[in-house]
Parts: structure tokens; sequence; C-alpha cells
């Protein structure tokens, strides 16, 4: 279903310039969790921005999302430093526990489990980010404790 | 009046306008540079590398690409470099890895100097991502139908969320651009499709022309004429009349004089 009042109040944070498209699509991203179809087609409508140049750009950035994402999500860092601390079996953890693969989301939209390259904080290794909040040198059994605590909230 | 600078290119003195890129000065000049993405029509994008020149002079000795390069004072330009060869063969073998069966894409190697490619794809489409329908779609036409997506290896061309598109007029640019056929347009009885490898990115019913029955044009297309050539000159769409008839009905003198208002002046 279209939201055109969620929307159009986004909307309404951003002057009217084409310049502004990635911050909307963030707030929107923000506000759903991933970007519906429907309302690219609207901001489109709105902001004069062909859709297909904000597909591509959706397509573009890792951030978008066009699928539905979880409740959480679990970025496993596979950095350099994070793979030879054993980030693969962090990773391996989380795939067996949530029987979900990397880009997926569980059934019941409570956790999406994806990859990055290096987030920076390899002192941390191997790290997990999971929202905004980050966990350094996790360990298998650390992280299936960690997804317990998330999956009570 | 721009200004001029003066430049080298293979050892010949030339003075170009200021603003022209390399590979226009070249063409000017007749000298041979291979090309793939570079369309006169469309603006300059970079992206099939083909185009590469050595420079040095008044900037730094490197390897640009001609058809984004501007000229500048004192530019010394070689197109044709034992370097430039060996590095546009491997170019043209990793374009040639994922289109290996596209003729035009085979008789531009031919003519650099390479037959086979060491590389191989795992999967062929005859697109190597040039960029011209994108661009023409974009640029000249605004329809805005076809776009980029993906990134790296995956990158492809396609229409908003993968679906029939809406914005596309059937007009048939991104087909005639096409350096590899990749895109192709078919007129099937009264519908027309335009597809590429494993995706059909557009599909119209085709209007008849009134004089001889024959479908021709879709609807939106001529819609888009009317709004882009006639309403500008004050005319408007007011029968469909394929390009054919409409050459037997208004046989011009040449040059073409004016059309008559209300007139639709197809087959110019």
């Amino acid at each position: 279903m279209l939201d055109i009042e969620t929307i159009d109040s986004i909307l309404a944070k951003f002057p009217q310039t084409k310049g502004n498209l990635i911050a909307i699509l963030h707030e929107v991203q923000n506000h759903y969790r991933y970007l519906p179809e429907e309302e690219l087609r609207y901001i489109s409508k709105r902001t004069g921005v062909p859709i297909t140049q904000i597909y591509s750009i959706v397509n573009f950035y890792n951030r978008f999302s066009l699928k539905p994402k979880g409740k959480h999500v679990i970025c496993v860092c596979l950095g350099t430093a994070c793979h030879v601390k054993g980030a693969e079996k962090v990773i391996n953890e989380v795939k067996m526990k949530l029987n979900i693969d990397v880009g997926e989301t569980t059934d019941d939209m409570k956790f999406t489990l994806e990859e990055v390259r290096c987030i920076g904080a390899c002192s941390l290794a191997p790290a997990v980010v999971v929202d905004e909040k980050t966990y350094g040198k996790v360990t298998p059994k650390e992280m299936s404790s960690i997804l317990a605590k998330y999956n009570k909230e | 009046m721009a200004s001029k600078v003066n430049i080298t290119i293979d050892g010949r003195q030339i003075q170009a306008p200021e603003g022209m890129t390399v590979l226009e000065v070249a063409k000017k000049e007749g000298i041979f540079i291979p090309t793939l993405c570079y369309l006169d029509a469309l603006e300059p994008e970079g992206t099939c590398r083909l185009c590469i020149v050595e420079v040095s002079g008044s900037i730094r000795h490197s390897i640009r690409v001609s058809c984004i390069q501007e000229v500048r004072e004192g530019l010394i330009v070689e197109t044709n470099t034992e370097r430039i060869q060996r590095n546009r063969r491997v170019l043209m073998e990793l374009l040639l890895a994922r289109t290996p069966y596209s003729k035009e894409l085979l008789d531009l190697a031919k003519k650099i100097g390479v037959v086979t490619s060491r590389f191989h794809a795992e999967e062929f489409d005859d697109c190597v991502r040039c960029g011209r329908c994108v661009r023409v779609c974009r640029d000249q036409i605004g329809a805005h139908a076809l776009c980029w997506v993906n990134r790296g290896y995956q990158r492809t061309v396609t229409t908003d969320f993968d679906r029939l598109s809406e914005y596309c007029i059937g007009c048939g640019s991104c087909v005639q651009v096409c350096p590899t056929g990749a895109l192709k347009m078919e007129d099937r009885g009264n519908e027309r499709i335009i597809y590429k490898w494993g995706q059909i990115l557009a599909r119209f019913k085709l209007e008849k022309c009134s004089k001889c029955g024959k479908p021709f044009a879709p609807r939106k297309y001529l819609e888009h004429m009317a709004r882009k050539v006639y309403k500008p000159r004050g005319q408007e769409l007011a029968e469909i009349v394929c390009p054919e008839c409409a050459r037997k009905v208004e046989r011009r003198p040449f040059p073409a004089p004016e059309f008559p208002v209300g007139k639709t002046p197809f087959g110019f």
C-alpha cells in the first residue's frame, strides 16, 4: 500500500532539488527498512527524477535494499583481519542458527544476514555489527548468545 | 570564435579549437582511432576505452581516453604506438570474452589485430556495456526508459524494476545505436517488441496507417513525435500515415518545402 502521507512528510523536509535524492531515499529506507517500489515511483513523480535513474541509484549502493529487511540486520565483517581471526566460523554459526544464507531474511522478518568487507574495526576482529551496535572479538558461542538476546526483544 | 590551440597528433601539427576532444580532432584530420562507445550524437562517456592514446607534452606522459580528453596547448598525441596497440589488444580481448559472436566487434578486432580472445566468460550476451542505448534514451529521446543496474561484472542494462517499460516509446533508437546488436527490435504482426538477451524490455501494439492499413508505429511514439516535432512548428498530429504512404502522398521536390499546417509529414 502506498503511504502518501509518510512520503510527503519526508519530502517536505528537503528542498525540491535533485541533489537531495539520496538523503530522501535514506529517510524512506529508515522508515520502511527497505525501499518499496510504489513509494519509489511516487518519489520519482514528485521530485521529477526519472524512475530508471532512481532504480539505478538504488541498485548501485549496497546500503539501499529493494527487498524487505528484517528487524535486526546482522553484518558480519569478512575483511582480511576478521577473516584471519575466524569470521567464517561466526557467519556459519549465524547461517546455521537462523537457517538463512547471506543476503536473506528469516521468515519471521526478525533477522537479515549481510556480509561486509571491512568496517574499519580490525582491532576488534572478528567484528559483527547488529543494527548500529558493534560487537568485537566475537566467537561462534558469543554470536549465538547475541542472537538469543535480539531474538527475545 | 573559440580560441585555437596547437597540438601534435602522430607528428602532424594541428590547430584545433579549444574545448574539442582529441578524438574529434583526430577524426577531422582523418586519423583513425578505433571506437566503440563513441557516437557523434551523444555525449562521450569513455566506457569502452578502445580509443586510448598516448599523450605527453603539456600534460604528464600517460595513456588517456581520447573521446573525453580535451585538447590543450602543446599537447602531443600518439595514436598508434607499440604500447597503445598492446593495451588496445588486451582491451579488445576482454570485450570479446563476453561477446565472442558479435560480427561488428569481430570486424573491429580484426582491424586492430585480434583474432580470438584468451579470456572466456561463463555466460555470453552480446552486450559490451558501452552505454550507448542508455545515453540515447536519456539524452536524445528523453524517455528515460533504460538504466544501468548492479555493479562490476553484474552490470547490465535494464528497465525500471526489470518490468516491461512504461516509459519506452518504442522508437528503437537504442536498437539503432547498439554497436553489437545486443538490443533487438521486432515487429510481429501488429505488435512491436524490444528485447535483449533473456529479457523483453518493452512491448507495443502498433497503430495502423490510415491510408494502407499496415501497422507501423506504436501510439506512444506518435504522441512523442507530435509533442517534440510538430508542436514546436505549430502543427498537430491529424492523421496517422506511415512513411511510405506519406512519401507517395506528399511527393515533394528537394529540398522539402515547409509542411502545411495540420498534415502529418511522415517520411522526411
